[in-house]
């Protein structure tokens, strides 16, 4: 990587109060909720005022009954909320002092379906993430890269550096079994090379965002295909993978930076996995409206638990009512949308000096899946072109077009 | 879920701003007549865009207003109002609106008015450009390239590839002041320049290598006049560049990744 490719990129200023230093604190409340939009059928294992001990399987997938979503801590579950097809919406869990915590037996052989079993029936495979499609990965899949992100340049997201410090040989056992599951490499993307670790493929990130994305790092140096899907993974959870193999009891646990102007300090915690926002975010809030963020300002969604696969919570004023316009005036400017794009530097930059950032837009807006295929959209998803979407001004907001383009092509590959 | 600024009216307010040290610069020089002419342009240029607000429901965009300061530099003299109104409505609906306005265009609408007034006039003396003028692109250009509007491939090829011509013996002494005030007005602009980093480079260099061309086969010209005619026929060739230019990395992804 030249030091042209290297710099390339936008460190985007997102306003947020002092850090203040980092502390434990799980939420009296967390909720399992499907990854983005994606209609999620599950088969419940528990019900409601059931009490689960931490790591307990509370629902598995319909489709692949060997997954099971697992309960982030030791909790009595609250609700369960489902909707028509039994899609989950959300399975609330109230937090009980002093619960159980679940361990498994490791396999004793070093065979690759016993690792797998246990990876499945401990609930990390959930935190996997396949691309294409930006999916959770089938029980049989076998991918053609993985890939470790030790590196996230979005803005004020958690640096994966103290995640792995102190856990070096946890980390070494994670990534030494994920490289069991791959015939392919197993890339570690960092800033620079991890020491201790052999057998890996170190793929150099540089500091400005959207580089510490999976997205732009796989699209430059192992890009997806339907035939090939490739995984991502966070190196908090692969320092858990090794934990997991070493005493038979997955960590729970997630560092998250909890940011944002509407704040009164900026926090590190560590919390369980789809903690409570309003829980993280206690104390800390100015008064006033405020949104309430899963993940960052650039790629986050309202919500009220902490999404799969997120690191951050962002906390934003609530932006003042927009005025409505004239019906007249609105009339008259209002059909030529989407508005058209002005190719810029910021908009180069946008891509991480990966992604033929114009060529890629044009073909998302116009529905040219075979194009934007070409051009690489399948190592992408969503949260890869959120700075795009920032630097456009969310018109004609390039992620959503991005996920149109995701859902067509898997349609059409399931076909 | 925040949003950034560069939206189509930041970039056109941005390339306004840089082109501003060149715009008064030749205001300074012109004197009344060229305010005259500025305003004439700007407002056939803005009711035309009116026109497409009421009739198409296309937003009007501050871009009439880059493509009237051009006109108004570059047409050809003595024209008088009906020939300057006829080519400026021409560039403005055929060169852009018709398109879907400012970012779907082709060729910049300043480009086709002048290659319109051109060749449909071809009798009227094109201008004579002061050279403080020629000197305040610089800053422009410097100004648009900082602040992201301006393609910085095109101007670092156009300049390369002339620097190149000029050492060769090119005759170009008489043709670089129009070529550096057209390269900035017309041929730096975001929309209609190559939008792929080599296409950029190709670009600028295709540019000052037409004009080199008509310097050395083009008998009787102006040069502003050749500048303009290689600024239409670089603007065309963009998007082939562009297809070359991502063709080449297709090439070369496929080499790398095997697909």
């Amino acid at each position: 990587m030249g030091f042209l490719a290297r710099h390339t990129g936008l460190a985007p200023v997102v306003p947020t109060p002092p850090a203040v230093a980092e502390s434990v604190r799980p939420t009296e409340e967390a909720a399992l909720t499907p990854p983005g939009r994606a209609d999620l059928r599950v088969e419940m294992l528990v019900e409601e005022g059931a009490p689960v001990a931490e790591g307990a399987p509370v629902a598995r997938l319909r489709e692949a009954p060997e997954v099971v979503l697992v309960a982030p801590m030791p909790a009595r579950v609250g609700r369960i909320t489902l909707r028509p097809g039994r899609k989950l919406t959300e399975i609330v869990l109230f937090r009980e002092a002093g619960g159980d915590s679940v361990t498994h037996a490791l396999p004793q052989t070093g065979e690759p379906g016993a690792l797998r079993a246990l990876m499945q029936v401990s609930g990390f495979w959930t935190r996997l993430r396949q691309r294409p499609f930006g999916v959770w990965p089938g029980p049989e899949d076998r991918p053609a890269a993985i890939a470790v992100m030790a590196a996230d340049t979005r803005p004020h997201a958690p640096d994966p550096a103290a995640a792995l410090a102190g856990a070096e040989e946890d980390f070494a056992r994670g990534c030494h079994a994920l490289a069991g599951l791959t015939e392919g490499p197993l890339l570690v993307c960092a800033p620079a090379p991890l020491p201790g670790l052999t057998g890996v493929r170190h793929v150099p990130v540089g500091p400005r965002h959207p580089q510490g994305l999976a997205g732009i790092c796989l699209h430059r140096s192992f890009p997806a295909r339907p035939e090939h899907p490739v995984w991502d993974i966070a190196a908090e959870d692969v320092v858990h993978l090794g934990r997991l193999l070493a005493t038979g009891s997955l960590p729970q646990t997630r560092r998250v930076t909890v940011s944002g102007a509407a704040l009164t300090e900026t926090r590190t915690v560590i919390c369980q996995i789809g903690a409570d926002l309003r829980g993280l975010t206690y104390g800390a809030t100015r008064p006033g409206p405020h949104r309430l963020i899963s993940g960052s300002a650039l790629d986050g969604h309202p919500a009220r638990w902490l999404a799969p696969w997120h690191r951050q919570v962002t906390v934003l004023p609530e932006a003042a009512p927009v005025k409505a316009r004239h019906w007249f005036l609105s009339a008259l400017t209002s059909s030529a949308r989407p508005r058209p794009v002005i190719p810029t530097a910021a908009l180069d930059q946008s891509g991480g000096s990966a992604l033929p950032v114009m060529a890629l837009l044009r073909a998302l807006s116009v529905g040219d899946d075979e194009t934007a295929v070409a051009l690489g959209a399948l190592s992408l998803v969503e949260e890869d072109l959120a700075l795009l979407d920032y630097v456009v001004g969310g018109a004609p907001a390039p992620g959503a077009l991005l996920r149109a383009c995701l859902d067509r092509v898997a349609a059409e590959a399931g076909a | 879920m925040i949003r950034g600024l560069w939206d189509r009216e930041t970039v056109a307010l941005l390339l306004l701003a840089a082109l501003l040290p060149m715009a008064l610069t030749w205001l300074w020089f012109g004197g009344v007549a060229a305010l005259g002419r500025l305003a004439l342009a700007l407002v056939i240029s803005g009711g035309w865009h009116l026109v497409f607000m009421l009739a198409r429901a296309q937003p009007p965009s501050l871009s009439g207003a880059l493509a009237a300061l051009a006109v108004a530099m570059l047409a050809p003299e003595d024209l008088g109002l009906v020939r300057l109104v006829l080519g400026i409505s021409f560039g403005a609906v055929f060169g852009e609106l018709v398109f879907g306005g400012w970012g779907r265009n082709v060729v910049h609408p300043a480009t086709v008015m002048l290659a319109f007034l051109g060749f449909g006039f071809p009798a009227f003396p094109w201008p004579d450009l002061d050279l403080p003028v020629v000197w305040a692109a610089l800053p422009a250009a410097l100004i648009g390239i900082a602040a992201g509007v301006m393609p910085l491939g095109v101007i670092g090829g156009a300049v390369l590839a002339g620097g190149l011509a000029l050492a060769l013996g090119v005759p170009g002494a008489a043709l670089w002041p129009a070529a550096a005030v057209v390269l900035v007005l017309l041929v730096a602009d975001p929309v209609t320049s190559a939008h792929t980093p080599l296409g950029r480079w190709l670009n600028g260099a295709l540019y000052a290598g037409l004009l080199a061309l008509f310097a050395l086969h083009w008998a009787d010209a102006a040069p502003v006049q050749m500048a303009v005619a290689a600024a239409l026929l670089a603007a065309l060739a963009a998007p082939a560049l562009d297809e070359a230019a991502l063709a080449l990395w297709s090439a070369r992804r496929r080499r790398r990744h095997g697909f």
